[in-house]
């Protein structure tokens, strides 16, 4: 959102720029894998940005690069105006990975789930602070999980682990939260609670929130932006969100990817909600080689 | 050996504080073994330590002098952190991959260190062939056949002062290390995948562990040899989760029953004659059974 006042502007959440990334091939008779290609974007404080995008279309990738353990190819990465890594180092990141694989059997409560990450972060002498007991008592609280604080990760069921592990990941008070596919195996109940936990975080933390996933009815409600990444990414960074002719396509999208004769480019679709662009020039177009190529067809 | 005699210095109270340090360290990691589902991998460690031995022995790094003694003490370590950075290193791409590894490493261990241990064995009866050819050749065979005996299944009674303290001293340290990055240890156990994005190396607190048991396996084959020292580090830790549900009083009780089954293993051996180290793994594996049968009742 720009700013008018006297103050410099502070460094957007997320700034990328010309990023590109290939894994190493896995055998001398393999190529390198190029998941990533000219990616730029930039994600201002407070936003909540969406990215659609088909299996393989290097979601996980472009998350890993900006948490950190991974490094771009090519282009840079800043979170905040800082390194990832660095970034991460500060507790300014929050993650929910995609698979919730805590060890259920691990005797350990809510709380401690919560709290280990921070204490991590501390030398072996020091104790966690009473301000630091206190934001995971807090964190628990937002969730919807405040009275069981006691419980054992064990005696939860899987959306309240979920919710658990998104207090963990909000617990040490980062600015910026990562969620990936935060829906996958939730029914429609559970993704109208997971949407009300994100709003409620919205406006009680004012977080920056990512969230990556295939699905976009995860998004639907709970982001401001939808960007569209199959190793390419189409961003725009306006504030017009979500028109229904983007939701219709992209929906159709997910039909292309089932049954493989659909084709719809969402790119386009982005485009003719874009005000910069002129609808009579280049919406209605189902050009293949154009747009995000998310058609759900395979990609590298 | 009377317990009377059991308890004096020149008798076995060498024995017994170095029985006592090594239940203890077995106490604590047990239970981040039995959790961490590190059982099998203690098992490979401690086998493939058994190649260890038998590279010792081809060598010649055997007898009564404490530098030889170091010698074969130090190829035995090497051996058997090197299989741990192996194993550590397989199990980071697929538990499947260390799961074969963890075989390989356990049977060809023993395989080749048995085939060295007999070579070594051999070859030290020719040395030692003299006069009375059929008395030595006797001696011959029962030095090997208990010098294998002790290394499978450890012999205690043999640890002097030095070897208590080196015991001590090692579970000191091991804990120690431990304690510095436990909060690390529980995060990478309980949610391994996580690690990375909140700034904990998973590899490099994997290697580390993997290191502290492999160290700690070899101490504990002084007492309870290649194949019982891995029971040292798991018993515990199962016996303590069938009794409580909570992180900090499972630690707790686990290094408790630890020691308790080891004065209860103490007192079995020594009154009876029987082998300590086996001995206290058969009072641990009760202390098990009794824990097992309560579960119900105590969680």
């Amino acid at each position: 959102m720009p700013t008018t006042d006297q103050h410099p502007e502070p460094p957007p959440a997320i700034e990328i720029n010309g990023v590109g990334f290939s894994y190493p091939p896995v055998g001398i008779r393999h190529q390198p894998v190029e998941a990533l290609a000219s990616i730029s974007m930039s994600v201002l404080a407070g936003a909540r940005l969406g990215i659609l995008g088909p299996n393989g279309g290097g979601k996980s990738t472009l998350i890993r690069l900006i948490l950190g353990t991974l490094t771009p190819s090519v282009g840079t990465v800043r979170v905040f105006g800082k390194k990832p890594a660095q970034a991460q180092a500060d507790g300014l990141i929050g993650y929910l990975p995609q698979r919730i694989e805590a060890q259920r059997d691990w005797p350990i409560s809510i709380r401690q789930a919560v709290g280990y990450p921070i204490a991590c972060r501390l030398k072996p002498w020091q104790r966690m602070s009473a301000e630091s007991c206190r934001a995971v008592d807090e964190a628990i609280a937002l969730v919807g999980l405040g009275n069981l604080g006691d419980r054992t990760i064990g005696a939860l069921s899987g959306g309240q682990l979920q919710r658990a592990m998104i207090a963990r990941a909000i617990a040490g008070k980062p600015k910026l939260l990562v969620l990936d596919e935060p829906t996958v195996g939730v029914d429609i109940a559970g993704q109208q609670q997971f949407a009300e936990l994100m709003n409620t975080l919205h406006t009680q933390l004012n977080l920056t929130t990512v969230i990556v996933t295939h699905d976009l009815r995860a998004i639907a409600t709970v982001a401001d932006r939808v960007a569209c990444l199959s190793r390419t990414l189409h961003f725009h960074d306006d504030a017009d969100g979500l028109s229904p002719q983007l939701l219709a396509d992209v929906f159709a999208h997910d039909m292309a990817a089932a049954f493989g004769r659909v084709h719809v480019d969402a790119h386009l679709a982005e485009e003719c909600n874009d005000p910069n662009h002129s609808s009579s020039d280049r919406c209605g177009h189902n050009d293949h080689n154009h747009g995000c190529g998310c058609d759900g067809g395979d990609q590298p | 050996m009377s317990l009377q005699e059991a308890f004096s210095p020149d008798g076995g109270l060498p024995a017994i504080i170095a029985a006592l340090a090594i239940c203890t360290l077995g106490g604590v990691l047990s239970t981040l073994v039995v959790l961490k589902r590190l059982a099998f991998i203690g098992q490979g460690i401690s086998h493939a330590a058994f190649g260890g031995v038998g590279v010792a022995l081809m060598v010649g790094l055997t007898g009564g002098s404490v530098a030889s003694n170091t010698g074969q003490i130090a190829v035995v370590l090497g051996f058997s952190i090197a299989a741990a950075l192996w194993i550590a290193h397989l199990a980071k791409k697929s538990s499947g991959g260390s799961d074969t590894a963890i075989g390989v490493v356990l049977s060809v261990s023993m395989a080749i260190g048995f085939i060295l241990v007999q070579i070594a064995s051999a070859r030290f009866e020719q040395a030692h062939a003299g006069h009375d050819h059929s008395t030595t050749e006797m001696a011959g065979h029962e030095d090997a056949h208990h010098a294998i005996e002790e290394v499978l299944f450890g012999d205690i009674l043999q640890v002097s002062w030095l070897g208590a303290i080196i015991a001590v001293a090692a579970m000191l340290l091991l804990l120690s290390s431990a304690w510095w990055m436990r909060r690390k240890l529980v995060l990478w156990g309980y949610d391994e995948p996580v690690c990375e994005a909140f700034g904990v190396d998973a590899d490099k607190i994997r290697r580390v562990f993997f290191v502290l048991l492999a160290v700690s396996i070899v101490v504990a084959m002084q007492l309870a040899g290649v194949v019982l020292a891995a029971a040292i580090f798991v018993l515990p830790g199962a016996s303590a989760l069938n009794i409580s549900g909570r992180l900090r009083p499972v630690v707790m009780i686990s290094t408790v029953l630890a020691v308790l089954a080891a004065v209860g293993g103490l007192i079995l051996g020594f009154s009876t004659g029987w082998p300590i180290g086996p001995c206290i793994v058969a009072v641990q594996g009760v202390v098990f059974g009794i824990t097992l049968a309560a579960r119900g009742v105590l969680r």
